[in-house]
């Protein structure tokens, strides 16, 4: 590889980073939700709090999105369609989970019809806690997430502390 | 009619196939009858127009009393019967249908064979509602001996029979994850053209077994489990649920406790049904009036997080009244949101009455006679624009509503249009009586203490969420835990006529028809089919791909 397709190629590189920056669309998926955050979510798109100054748009299709977010538990029924949404998705792709429920659960732990979180089935990049967290703290989530994103680095793991045994 | 004249009729029109009737409240009736003359007594009451079908509570009574109990509940006024029957608790007791009489009981149906194990003869449909696909068969979570290593995934079996291609007809699958929908579902249009002939939905996406959940938590715990049922309507289900455990704690919740769940009823009534008219504006192309509407939904969310602390989920019930009290900086904070919100809410009823391209969308569309209505057991506001009138707060008034009733919006045009006009005009009640009370707060207490253990009992109580009627029942043995614990949410009464007035509009219309009813699939997750035309024959999925590949081949290479 010569000097100059080296440079072209990191060129493209950083402009492929500030476009991915500045303009990521999100793709909103409910995996067994109360409703609260997808109202906070959609909130988050009109006059008040604007999402759409940080250049994000909510996208129906999943192929033309950077980030997944993800609320409530994940149920038996909508596993399946939430994997196949994900892997839809073009690379590099993120995902946010919204909530408590999305984070562990939440009030439905236990329940019958529950896999468990979302990290459960997907790997989380940013989680946003709440139940439901506020419009505010959705817009810091993400905003936090493309600031990874703009350091080329992936937000680091999130280890959960192993379940005591009784 | 009183509510003990209902009552002596409904004892009337049961007493040839009753075997022993009581009165567990005023204004309810229990008759026990037998499971074989289900349909006549059902027939009695709907030919004498005695109510409507509100719910079924199936309970197993457990092991040592070796039977099932099924209540069927009807309402009229404030009167509610129920027709009591025993079964058999050995695998699969029959019970004869009544979704013949009354579509929207096929689905209450469904729920007692997948949930409960009850065979029902002759229901047109006996496929999964909530449960899903990996479920194994014959396990019945709503059975006392269910554990969950029961439930351990099986292979998934096919639950919705293939529509495929007919002639020129195909199947347009929606979702469960689509831009129209903000929730997910699973709809299927057979189309002929752009016209919808069949049409058929699959829910379950959001079932997480809360009914189960409530057993194994206590009185308080459930208030909380309770409230993320929906997020939207997330008081009514709260005050239904604290509404039936005062009423079997006997705990007299004060005045100025009943006067403030009042408040924050009518502010979620606004929230709700300004999301509404965003969400529907949307799905009609009119986007402007999305963020119009929702930018002044924030003035709500402002009141409400001001009054509860919290957007949504506002936990300001607890059982025996409630959290936070009221004082003049909120009264004159909620007196100028209502100046600015009545203003604009008139502005919204200008234009839903006369844009003519969002007429276009509205005017005439999945138009609901008022017979269609009652048959299909309509509730809420969309019952409400075909004018019936149906309304809990109205008919059978419990907490303040005595003391601060609302008045009835009603409509009889029944089209799209006139729902978003009902649904504005009730704002404009809504914002009234919030007024009304803020001026008129009764002075006391807030709340009273309420016990751990609660007696034994069973009580039934109705509440009106902005979607129309929440049912609740609730049963007690005497412990930290309910025994039972029954809901049936608006949403779920409404599907039956929103899928069938599909039938026969275009395909473009689909999004506002669902839209039109307010459908909330958090707290209704169900699987409903309804009504398809010439379908004699039908394609599986993978004959459908197969027959697409030769399709596109020969399109490709003409011969």
């Amino acid at each position: 590889m010569n000097v100059s397709q080296n440079y072209v190629s990191q060129l493209m590189g950083r402009i492929t980073t500030w476009a991915r920056v500045n303009s990521p669309w999100a793709i909103h998926f409910n995996s067994g939700s109360c409703n609260g955050c997808d109202i906070e979510i959609l909130a988050t798109l009109t006059p008040r709090y604007d999402i759409e100054r940080f250049g994000i748009k909510l996208r129906g299709s999943p192929r033309h999105a950077d980030v997944l977010i993800c609320t409530g538990p994940v149920t038996r029924q909508a596993r399946e369609r939430l994997l196949r949404t994900y892997e839809q998705m073009p690379d590099p792709k993120f995902v946010v989970a919204v909530g408590s429920c999305g984070i562990s659960g939440g009030v439905f732990q236990g329940c019958y019809n529950i896999v468990g979180h979302i990290n459960e089935v997907l790997p989380v990049d940013a989680f946003i806690p709440g139940c439901p967290p506020r419009p505010e703290a959705i817009i810091d989530g993400i905003v936090k997430l493309l600031t990874h994103l703009q350091n080329g680095t992936r937000p680091e793991p999130i280890q959960f502390a192993p379940q005591e045994t009784a | 009619m009183t509510t003990e004249t209902l009552l002596q009729r409904a004892t009337e029109i049961l007493a040839p196939f009753s075997k022993g009737n009581n009165n567990p409240e005023t204004n309810r009736l229990d008759v026990e009858i037998e499971a074989s003359d289900l349909p006549s007594a059902t027939a009695a009451l709907m030919d004498n127009q005695w109510g409507y079908l509100s719910a079924i509570t199936p309970t197993d009574l457990g092991k040592e009393v070796n039977k099932l109990e099924l209540l069927y509940h009807f309402c009229e006024g404030a009167a509610i019967t129920s027709l009591r029957i025993y079964l058999p608790r050995e695998d699969q007791p029959d019970v004869p249908t009544i979704s013949d009489q009354i579509p929207v009981a096929s689905f209450f149906e469904r729920e007692l064979g997948e949930m409960l194990g009850v065979h029902v003869v002759g229901t047109p449909d006996s496929s999964r509602l909530f449960l899903p696909d990996d479920w194994p068969d014959g396990v019945y979570p709503l059975r006392e001996e269910f554990s969950m290593e029961q439930a351990a995934p099986v292979e998934p079996r096919e639950t919705l029979p293939e529509m495929g291609r007919v002639g020129n007809k195909f199947t347009v699958p929606i979702g469960p994850q689509h831009p129209a929908l903000k929730e997910p579902g699973h709809f299927e249009f057979a189309v002929d053209g752009e016209i919808i002939t069949g049409a058929r939905m699959r829910l379950g996406y959001v079932h997480r077994g809360i009914e189960k959940a409530t057993e194994k938590r206590n009185w308080i715990q459930n208030l909380y489990l309770l409230e993320r049922i929906c997020g939207i309507c997330s008081h009514t289900h709260t005050s239904a649920y604290a509404m039936g455990a005062e009423k079997l704690a006997q705990v007299e919740v004060p005045p100025r406790a009943l006067a403030i769940r009042e408040i924050v009823a009518g502010l979620e009534r606004i929230h709700s049904h300004l999301l509404w008219l965003g969400v529907a504006a949307h799905e009609a192309g009119f986007d402007t009036l999305f963020m119009y509407s929702w930018r002044d939904r924030e003035t709500v969310m402002d009141l409400l997080e001001t009054l509860t602390g919290n957007r949504v989920n506002y936990s300001i019930t607890v059982l025996g009244g409630v959290k936070y009290d009221f004082t003049a900086e909120h009264s004159r904070a909620i007196h100028k949101a209502m100046n600015y919100l009545e203003e604009r809410i008139r502005y919204y009823l200008h234009i839903v009455t006369t844009d003519a391209s969002f007429l276009q969308r509205t005017r005439g569309i999945g138009t609901m006679t008022l017979e269609e209505a009652k048959y299909f057991g309509a509730l809420g506001p969309t019952a409400r624009a075909s004018g019936l009138e149906r309304d809990v707060r109205i008919d059978s008034p419990y907490g303040a509503y005595h003391r601060f009733p609302v008045s009835l919006i009603t409509d009889e045009r029944g089209d799209l249009e006139a729902r978003f006009e009902v649904r504005m005009k009730e704002l404009l009640v809504s914002c009234f009586t919030i007024r009304t009370i803020v001026d008129n707060l009764p002075p006391g207490e807030l709340a009273v203490r309420f016990p751990r253990k609660v007696p034994a009992g069973e009580t039934v109580s109705r509440v009106e969420a902005p979607r129309g009627e929440a049912f609740y029942y609730i049963k007690s043995g005497g412990g930290e835990s309910p025994v039972r614990l029954k809901i049936r949410t608006p949403s779920l009464c409404n599907w039956t006529s929103a899928l069938n007035k599909a039938v026969g509009h275009q395909l473009a219309d689909v999004p506002m028809l669902i839209a039109g009813m307010d459908p909330c699939f958090s707290c209704n997750d169900r699987m409903i089919t309804v009504r398809r035309k010439n379908d004699s024959h039908t394609l599986t999925w993978s004959q459908m791909r197969e027959y697409g590949i030769k399709k596109y081949a020969s399109i490709r290479e003409p011969k």
